[in-house]
């Protein structure tokens, strides 16, 4: 049996080598070349993780990789209906709506950015610019990620966007991941933003439900370079269909007195959804935050993994994560700290809170401390447990319905992420969708 | 501030006090380990045949592992097949008073407040006759006949009470479970076997150290402690007093099974040649430490305090399988200079309304490594199964580190788990205010770091408790801020 398993990954592995034999033709420049070169060679080496692997550990990716892939759709411009776009606006929020289908980059449905010293283009139009160049592949490891090394192999579409130093976005950019196809597809969009020094803007990401007909697995990799001063909101929208499967990995380099503030929330649909969330704080006096709120459901698999590697001394972050586990889902979080010798006075938190609501319902939590300096202060926390029936019954008792009694409570439970959403159009949303996501 | 450097600088690297050796004639296996070695340990422990058998098996299946890879630190290549696996002491060389002992040594048991004749058995001084026959030790032997209660060495055990080792033995720990089991089942040096029978409450704390002839238990050990239904049993494992030792791997095996209603309590104080300030020569203690309550309310709880050896790498762990049982895990680890410490626990919830606790003190000076690695697993049976764990580290200097590997695993929603681990120095202002009131940095050290581990000491039987305070005093001697 596991044999066989091993036999159907292996072939989209054999399928993903002979793709970039064919790609390495392609006329592109030097340097990318050669980064193509090294992703390809680490996949060839890795292939893709099985659980023996420590950070797939509790993901089993054969019955998602199963299928015989198409690795590109075959019209050009994939059709859209324009309700999926117009539902995933978000209410009453003036935003650029930027979209990309399949990952690719869709200027007949997107916003036209035109404010100075803010750049939004397909990622290989971005290839000949000093941004692209000097940030690209730059900040991830190829060795240690499988699906970024593959992803850095074959990639052809994305999003590249550059703030220039001293920007202000003057509205947030609203991404939207649209994946829809009628053949299995397996995509390796990529991305990279680039916020130059004392610039200032946010980022929302939708990861939208399309109704797809086949399942599309998205290995979504973004590369964020947040310059010295500079200050970028990042927003993660996750809600996608069943046929969808993400694995999104995000990198981010900080410089000295930069702000980076990472919020994710996800709802049920997606059947496996995995986040890498990296974070590098090279530089002194740099904040980092990370807030996330999974809602989990059906058979979902969310596994969300993060690393906060502290390198440069006065640094501080902090990270808060809280799941909702119903029916038969696996919540997973694993959440590494490094604190490096140079990183004196840091000041890390970090903590994971999970509210167990299915009865066949599972959470692995994994937080982890990794310290070498002596001068910081360091703590993390995890919970596991579910409704407290005091506050149920009060609740009941006052004449509250239990399904409304329930959904009051997660949003309380919810409320610690929820709250720190600076934008209240999104906090607003995001409310909605709990909401939607706990009746289906 | 100088001085604070040069008070860093002599903790870290301070050496280890207690180091001495003894010329020992021994009977010596030939290095090597293959099946004609295994069946010269058995036949030289006149062991029955099916003990040989389980060898044997054990040692098969060795032979076909391969060393692990997943720890936090870098192990050194063990070449199983240049040690030598069985030695038996011929005779001790008796020293005739307690004058001809190393000074340095005297003044340690003196910090301890070791009473002068446990002084003299450890320093291997000739114990007069007194002492030796009618001994507290043999006194207490007598009190356990008494009540029924088993405790013999391991090997006795094998000889007379076959029928239980035979049930036991490997029913925690398999020889399948890792590769040092393995080795420890086919190639058991001694170790102590206790059983207590139904309804018995042990009359006293058990301790290797009152086994009489049983000082030298090798280096690999194998204990098996059964409580049966109502009992309990309360055991020590080595000893607050510096241990000498020529063998430098060491992989015991210590199993304990509590039967309904049934309580132990297991406390170790380890205090091994941690090797000089290069880490060069210490020993290396791989230990496989594993408990059931396999009956309904039972309780198993172990208590450590680690501050020797070069590479401590245990996970001392209970398998809550009885309905209402706990489990209870209290550590306290120090590592200095290049001392390696990775250690936690593993908490199996099966049973319903099981409990358990995890409390893990870290404490890193010089260049020490500290990790805390556990595991809290709630079955999809375990219905309200509740945890608590807190593991804190202590980073004295800035070349150490302290690392956090918590696993939390759970398939039932009526399970509660809470986990918290905080990292820190000790406060400058701590320090300062114990200096105001006229204690010397040093002390200060000792008594905050004794404070910080007040929880886990706590844990441990009285004079013990009073014991390894002193002992980490000792440990953190010449300490810092």
């Amino acid at each position: 049996m596991e044999n066989t398993a091993t036999q159907i990954i292996n072939s989209l592995y054999d399928q993903c080598i002979a793709d970039f034999e064919v790609r390495s033709n392609t006329a592109e420049p030097e340097a990318l070349t050669a980064l193509r070169q090294k992703g390809f060679q680490n996949f060839k080496k890795a292939g893709f993780p099985s659980n023996k692997v420590e950070d797939w550990k509790y993901v089993n990716l054969t019955p998602f990789l199963k299928e015989s892939f198409a690795t590109a759709t075959e019209e050009e411009l994939v059709e859209v209906p324009e309700s999926v776009i117009k539902n995933a606006a978000i209410p009453h929020l003036d935003v650029w709506t930027i979209v990309l289908v399949n990952g690719v980059f869709r200027k007949d449905l997107s916003d036209t950015v035109n404010q100075e010293g803010v750049f939004v283009l397909p990622i290989l139009e971005a290839a000949s610019r000093p941004a692209f160049q000097k940030h690209f592949g730059t900040y991830t490891d190829l060795a240690k990620n499988h699906f970024a090394a593959v992803n850095t192999a074959l990639f052809r579409d994305g999003l590249f966007i550059e703030i220039k130093n001293n920007a202000i976005v003057e509205k947030p950019i609203h991404v939207l991941h649209i994946n829809t196809a009628n053949e299995p597809l397996f995509l390796q969009p990529r991305s990279l933003y680039v916020v130059g020094v004392s610039a200032n803007g946010s980022i929302i990401e939708s990861f939208v439900n399309a109704g797809a007909n086949a399942n599309v697995f998205v290995n979504n990799v973004a590369e964020i370079f947040v310059a010295e001063n500079a200050n970028l909101h990042h927003y993660y929208i996750q809600a996608g269909s069943e046929k969808n499967r993400y694995v999104h990995h995000t990198e981010v380099y900080q410089q000295q007195n930069s702000v980076y503030n990472n919020y994710k929330a996800s709802f049920p649909g997606t059947s496996l959804l995995r986040n890498n969330l990296n974070i590098a704080l090279d530089g002194e006096n740099v904040e980092s935050h990370l807030y996330g709120l999974y809602l989990s459901g059906g058979h979902q698999l969310v596994d969300n993994h993060t690393i906060v590697d502290h390198r440069k001394p006065h640094c501080q972050s902090n990270e808060l994560y809280k799941g909702v586990m119903k029916d038969e889902s696996t919540g997973v979080f694993n959440g590494k700290i490094f604190v490096r010798k140079d990183a004196q006075k840091t000041n890390a938190f970090q903590q994971n809170n999970n509210l167990m609501l299915g009865r066949k319902a599972v959470v692995d939590s994994k937080p982890q401390l990794e310290i070498f300096a002596d001068d910081v202060k360091c703590s993390h926390g995890s919970t596991v447990g579910q409704f407290n029936a005091d506050a149920l019954f009060y609740l009941k008792s006052r004449g509250i319905g239990e399904e409304k009694a329930r959904a009051l409570l997660v949003h309380a439970f919810a409320f610690d992420v929820t709250e720190k959403i600076p934008l209240a159009e999104v906090q607003d949303h995001i409310n909605h969708l709990i909401e939607e996501g706990l009746k289906a | 501030m100088s001085t604070d450097l040069d008070i860093l600088k002599d903790v870290s690297t301070e050496e280890y006090k207690y180091g001495f050796t003894t010329d020992i004639e021994m009977e010596i296996a030939p290095v090597g380990l293959n099946e004609d070695i295994v069946r010269y340990i058995s036949q030289k422990k006149n062991e029955p045949e099916w003990m040989l058998e389980y060898r044997l098996k054990a040692l098969r299946h060795f032979l076909k592992l391969e060393m692990p890879t997943w720890q936090n630190f870098e192990l050194p290549p063990i070449d199983f097949q240049a040690i030598s696996y069985y030695a038996a002491p011929k005779k001790q060389v008796k020293l005739n008073s307690l004058d001809e002992v190393d000074p340095e040594l005297l003044a340690t048991f003196e910090k301890l407040g070791i009473p002068l004749s446990e002084q003299k058995l450890l320093s291997g001084v000739a114990v007069d006759a007194v002492f030796d026959s009618v001994s507290v030790a043999t006194t207490f032997k007598e009190k356990l006949k008494e009540v029924g209660v088993i405790f013999c060495s391991f090997s006795d055990a094998v000889r007379e009470h076959p029928e239980l080792v035979q049930k036991y033995l490997g029913s925690v720990v398999p020889y399948t479970d890792n590769i040092f089991s393995a080795l420890n089942a086919a190639v058991v040096s001694d170790g102590s076997f206790v059983y207590i029978p139904k309804g018995v409450r042990c009359p006293m704390e058990l301790s290797t150290y009152f086994r009489i002839n049983a000082q030298n238990t090798g280096q690999f050990e194998r204990t098996l402690i059964i409580a049966d239904e109502g009992s309990y049993v309360s055991y020590l494992e080595g000893c607050t007093a510096p241990m000498r030792d020529e063998n430098q791997l060491h992989a015991a095996v210590v199993e304990l099974i509590a039967m309904e209603n049934a309580e132990i309590k297991y406390s170790t104080v380890q205090n091994w040649y941690p090797g000089d300030k290069d880490g060069k020569g210490g020993i290396y203690n791989f230990v496989t430490k594993r408990g059931i309550c396999k009956g309904d309310n039972s309780k198993i709880s172990w208590t450590q305090v680690e501050t020797g050896s070069s590479i401590t790498w245990k996970y001392p762990s209970v398998i809550l399988k009885g309905d209402n049982s706990t489990g209870e895990f209290y550590s306290v680890a120090l590592t200095k200079n290049k001392q390696i410490a990775d250690t936690g626990t593993k908490m199996y919830h099966i049973g319903k309304n099981t409990r358990s606790r995890i409390i893990s003190k870290g404490i890193s000076a010089g260049e020490g490594q500290n990790s805390y690695r556990g595991l809290v697993q709630i079955g999809n049976s375990a219905e309200n199964a509740r945890n608590f764990t807190q593991c804190d580290s202590l980073l004295i200097g800035d070349q150490c580190g302290a690392h956090t590997f918590p696993y939390i695993e759970s398939k039932n929603n009526s399970s509660m788990i809470e986990h918290e681990a905080t990292t820190s120095k000790i406060g400058e202002d701590q320090i300062f205010y114990l200096n105001q009131r006229g204690i010397d940095t040093e002390k200060a050290v000792a008594l905050i770091v004794n404070g910080y581990a007040k929880e886990v000491l706590n844990q441990l039987p009285m004079e013990f408790a009073v014991e390894a305070q002193k002992l980490l005093a000792i440990s953190l001697e010449g300490s810092v801020g």
